[in-house]
């Protein structure tokens, strides 16, 4: 049976090529059918915020990564409540298009029932 | 127990980047087994052959490879991070058209499916920076 693996998104979207280059590897792993879970806690939840317009500091978005999840087998995504609430946020505030984001409150249960976790 | 190890650390900048290399030293002195290094972000830099550092610094590439000789370690630079950041191969930089290449002896670029692969194959894997 394969190993259940999560992967962690905590960075906001721009400030950290972290963000960026985490939502890669999870598509990476989809791509090569080692579909992880996803869990956006911290400043992670920020990359779920709607319009977003990087092209003022001269990014790219990251929306079109979070919208191809789904086409990669990632239906469902977990977003920690208490990141959001200590942020201002709550669920109707986030994009959507893009995975179907789930609430999860107790995050170090959740955490703890998978083999691997990739930390980005 | 079988590891594998994702560093996200340029050398020299965060401790992380050293202490990769010295918790790989540590589980191998242990007897485990380390399936793979994965360097990602700025951990591809580990991987750049023109580090100088002060000769009273310690010398992160030289110890990396000579791990790797000692215990034919697979160390692994994320192609993609490395081209972003300038760590080409001598194929790589006759690809893209750039005046030097530079990843060091011991190192080998590839694709994130090694990432993905280190995990399905590892008991554990153990992140350093980000």
């Amino acid at each position: 049976m394969a190993k259940r693996f999560l992967a962690l998104c905590r960075q906001a979207p721009y400030g950290n090529a972290l963000a960026r280059e985490g939502l890669e590897a999870v598509l990476a792993a989809s791509a090569l059918e080692q579909v992880p879970d996803l869990l956006f806690c911290g400043d992670g939840v920020f990359q779920l915020l709607p319009e977003q317009s990087p092209a003022g500091i001269e990014q790219k978005s990251l929306q079109r990564n979070l919208q191809a999840l789904p086409v990669f087998g990632i239906e469902t995504a977990y977003v920690c409540e208490r990141s959001l609430a200590q942020r201002g946020l709550d669920l109707g505030m986030l994009a959507s298009g893009g995975p179907e984001l789930r609430p999860v409150s107790d995050t170090g249960k959740l955490i703890a029932g998978y083999h691997s976790v990739l930390n980005f | 127990m079988k590891f594998s190890l994702a560093v996200y650390s340029a050398p020299h900048s965060s401790q992380s980047a050293a202490s990769a290399l010295r918790f790989a030293r540590a589980l191998l002195a242990e007897g485990h087994e380390l399936h793979r290094v994965f360097f990602y972000c700025d951990g591809v830099h580990n991987g750049s052959a023109l580090a100088a550092p002060p000769q009273d610094e310690p010398d992160l590439l030289g110890a990396w490879q000579a791990l790797q000789a000692e215990h034919g370690l697979d160390l692994v630079v994320c192609i993609a991070a490395a081209q972003r950041r300038g760590v080409l191969s001598e194929s790589e930089a006759r690809r893209l058209e750039r005046p030097a290449a530079n990843l060091a002896e011991g190192f080998e670029l590839a694709g994130l499916g090694q990432l993905a692969d280190a995990v399905a194959q590892s008991d554990r894997l153990v992140t350093f920076g980000g």
